[in-house]
């Protein structure tokens, strides 16, 4: 298969969010990048034309979609597993893109990477996260998911729905909200695209992603912003703070490797390159950086793409953050059409629309959904917990735990919370002195 | 070129790798022709956190000095520090057996490695046992007692000690990078040997290293080393502090630093507020300089009292009569040696690396001096007078001894 000089890209489509995303991806094209659409219903893959489709479970679902049904979707990529593991065969690196929260693509996108990845491709998950409003239960599927795929896959880029709508703010339509996140979403995957396949100024290889993403089981996130500006600097580092991908800053504070990619014409100024690259670093201290740049553009167009890969954080960490409402996922495309309203098997809409107060229940993100969860009252619900907690087995294993303090008194200590703490008479110097001396900053 | 030599001092600071290589020539002078530094990443509070990283940074700088000097390094003096290390005065004794009652060189011998030999934690070893004084029948102040007589001799030492296993992982960085490490000396010590004259070691001087991520002391009083400390604070706990404080990323915090920082706090400011609003990074902050003052000048009088109170209970507070000489990146903080000088009453300057020679502006950087500490250390410990005989062996193993290395 490797007749190309350049890396076998593929994307792999999976699901009905996941293949609409392949198929915008394709229509764009991109010399080298084959796309293939997977999915368990036969209507989203008959509106595919540029990218190869393939319809999973041809025997189990009958063509009808999977209906958010885990164990129905488990068994229609299972019946197809040999051609999926032809299709990963002989790739350099996979795109497995997929929404999550429904059935095909939650479940055939950690599949998909794991076979990916046993044939040696380096593996970059995709995946868009549903709207809070479309219920917790799709919320937390979305997050199980993603869980699943970071693990089967080497960095997943997750793009949040809900993240676009609170940059985009309170006046966009449903309509314009999904567009800008799958325009977001496009975007950053051709970017970095583009930045193994054209030729480069300063060249980022195929090489420098793998060693970069490899084995990290990380989340990340990809940028790609656009300037018409010969002063691009300031204008580019506006638009990367605003970008939802960038999470408010935060996804850098969190990054370990950081890929910034120009492409621009012949123009490009190196002293505003220099300046963009100052005040990423400046943001992101201690973090590898790696800087590519092309002159390939035939207009005056610059495109920044910025891949930030992030720390590989424990499961429990994970929960935090999506306590914190940073995953906040949800499908896009599901809400796109009025047939999609109607219940489609399970439950998942029937709190549409009801901020309950279940929908982050980090805790409880990762456990299968219990059936109609919301339906039981609070006091059932402890005395559920009771009851459980008086049946567990191993009592003694609790004797292990360690007694957590109580964050009473939130210091942060910075950069040097995990090191040895330096304690002086009791005193630990590791906190800033005028807290410690009780001095207030009016 | 046949009777000079290359010695290397190699320090993996907290901020920066340094590697800095002098030419010792037959007149002992060192003289420094190269310098390599690279930005550290791996390192905190002195001590090595992340190897592969610090592998990379320290090939940078030895490579960087390589094309400087235009030599092939092939082995280096390794600075050592952290909160592990320790600074104490041990005394040995030693009954004089001979038959002549005349004190030789294998009295002396023994009576180092009697006061070697103390009680400490089982994974610690010592670095350096440095001489102070002999005293033969209860004669103080003898320098060098061989050939004298008596029956019963003593000795004070100075001795650092470290623990093995946390010495060991710079040694086996260097090494794993097909580099010999010829011998390690304790980062103060080394600044104290880049820093002082003879004359301010006579008088007696505390040195304060103030790194990125330690800071060292050393006190010399009567030529020789009466005591050493380390404090596992450093300019880093500037930063964070102004990072918590000011609620700014660390890395604006360290420039915020570097540009408005002072040691002192200066209720005259004319304009208290930097406007940041054009900033990149933290669009539309405003930042009171005199909260940056504040908590900077907070930080560092911490670690002055604490070196002072130190001193204090060691009981050499009134020795110092040559007054404090700083150094390391922390000596360049604006009025440092105004508030040094309050906190120990005593007359505070920055340290001039003025005992060698060599490229200037190397040598006028007080972050340096550790480096350049670690050349005169290795001249020291290298030194071989050809063609002079019995008195050119006695000076160097009197040197050897003076700064002898026990791994």
């Amino acid at each position: 298969m490797k007749e190309y000089d350049l890396p076998v890209i593929r994307f792999i489509g999976l699901g009905e969010t996941g293949v609409k995303l392949v198929e915008t991806l394709a229509m764009i094209g991109l010399n080298g990048v084959e796309s293939y659409s997977l999915d368990t219903d036969n209507r989203s893959l008959s509106r595919c034309h540029q990218s190869k489709t393939l319809l999973l479970g041809k025997s189990i679902p009958c063509g009808l979609g999977a209906g958010g049904d885990i164990a129905f979707a488990r068994a229609a990529i299972e019946s197809d597993r040999d051609y999926l593991a032809k299709l990963v065969s002989e790739v350099d690196l996979v795109f497995v893109i997929a929404g999550m929260g429904g059935g095909t693509g939650t479940e055939a996108a950690s599949f998909v990477a794991r076979l990916a990845k046993e044939a040696g491709a380096l593996v970059v998950g995709v995946a868009a996260t549903p709207f809070n409003c479309e219920g917790s239960r799709r919320c937390n599927k979305a997050a199980g998911g993603i869980r699943d795929l970071k693990q089967s896959s080497d960095v997943v880029f997750h793009f949040s729905n809900e993240e676009v709508m609170h940059m985009s703010g309170g006046e966009t339509t449903l309509n314009m909200a999904l567009e800008t996140a799958n325009r977001y979403l496009c975007e950053s995957v051709l970017g970095l695209c583009r930045m193994l396949i054209e030729p480069g100024l300063l060249n980022v290889s195929f090489g420098d992603l793998k060693s970069s993403m490899k084995e990290k089981n990380s989340l990340g996130s990809i940028l790609c912003v656009e300037s018409d500006r010969v002063d691009f600097a300031s204008d580019i580092m506006e638009k990367i703070l605003a970008h939802p991908s960038s999470l408010n800053g935060k996804a850098f504070r969190e990054a370990t490797t950081l890929l910034v990619h120009f492409s621009g014409n012949d123009n490009l100024s190196l002293a505003e390159i220099n300046k963009v690259i100052e005040s990423i670093s400046l943001c992101a201290s201690a973090v590898d950086l790696i800087v590519g740049a092309t002159d390939s553009s035939k207009n005056s167009l610059l495109q920044v793409t910025l891949v930030i890969v992030q720390k590989s954080k424990t499961i429990s960490s994970l929960m935090e953050t999506n306590e914190s409402k940073d995953f906040t996922p949800n499908e896009a495309h599901n809400l796109s059409g009025p047939e999609n309203f109607m219940p489609s098997g399970d439950n998942s809409y029937v709190n549409l629309g009801v901020k309950s107060k279940s929908a982050n229940r980090g805790g409880f993100a990762f456990a299968p959904p219990a059936p109609a969860l919301e339906t039981i009252s609070p006091e059932m619900k402890e005395s559920l917990l009771e009851a459980a907690a008086n049946q567990e087995p191993n009592r003694k294993k609790r004797k292990g735990i360690k007694q957590e303090m109580l964050p009473l008194e939130i210091i942060s200590k910075g950069r040097f919370e995990k090191s040895e703490p330096t304690v002086h008479k009791g005193e630990d110097l590791d906190q800033p002195t005028y807290i410690r001396r009780g001095i207030l900053l009016n | 070129m046949s009777d000079s030599q290359i010695i290397v001092g190699l320090e993996i600071g907290t901020s920066k790798v340094c590697a800095v290589v002098g030419e010792v020539s037959g007149n002992q002078v060192a003289n420094i022709i190269g310098l390599g530094q690279s930005k550290s990443r791996g390192v905190r509070k002195g001590e090595i956190v992340d190897a592969s990283v610090v592998e990379e940074d320290v090939r940078n700088a030895i490579v960087e000095a390589e094309h400087m000097a235009d030599v092939e390094i092939q082995s280096v003096f390794l600075g050592v520090t952290g909160s592990h290390m320790r600074g104490f005065n041990n005394t040995g004794v030693h009954p004089v057996v001979s038959a002549d009652r005349e004190i030789n060189d294998a009295d002396v011998q023994d009576v180092i490695k009697n006061a070697k030999a103390v009680n400490l934690p089982s994974d610690h070893s010592v670095v350096h046992v440095i001489r102070q004084h002999f005293s033969v029948d209860g004669q103080d102040g003898i320098l060098n007692p061989e050939g004298m007589l008596g029956v019963k001799m003593e000795v004070d030492v100075h001795v650092v000690s470290g623990r093995y296993n946390r010495l060991q992982n710079p040694i086996r960085l260097v090494n794993g990078l097909h580099l010999q490490v010829e011998n390690i000396a304790f980062n103060g010590l080394a600044s104290a040997l880049a820093t002082l004259s003879t004359e301010q070691k006579e008088l007696g001087t505390l040195v304060i290293d103030l790194g990125a991520g330690s800071t060292e002391y050393t006190i010399y009083s009567g030529g020789v080393i009466k005591h050493t400390g380390v404090l596992a604070v450093g300019g880093d706990h500037v930063s964070n502090d102004l990072a918590y404080g000011l609620k700014v990323p660390l890395g604006r915090a360290e420039q915020l630093k570097v540009d408005n920082g002072s040691a002192v706090i200066d209720a005259e400011l004319n304009d208290p507020i930097i406007d940041l609003s054009t900033d990149n990074i933290i669009p539309g902050k405003k930042i009171n300089l005199n909260h940056l003052q504040m908590i900077m000048s907070m930080r560092l009088r911490e670690i002055f009292e604490l070196i002072e109170n130190d001193i204090k209970q060691a009981g050499y507070i009134d020795y110092l009569r040559a007054g404090v000489v700083l150094c390391g990146g922390g000596a360049r903080t604006p009025y440092i040696t105004k508030l040094a000088g309050e906190v120990f009453k005593l007359p505070a300057a920055i340290g001039r690396s003025s005992t060698v020679s060599g490229i200037k502006n190397a040598l006028d950087e007080p972050e340096f001096s550790t480096s350049i500490g670690l050349i005169k250390f290795g001249a020291f410990q290298t030194q071989t007078i050809p063609n002079q005989g019995g008195f050119g062996r006695a000076l160097r193993k009197q040197f050897v001894s003076l700064f002898g290395v026990r791994k």
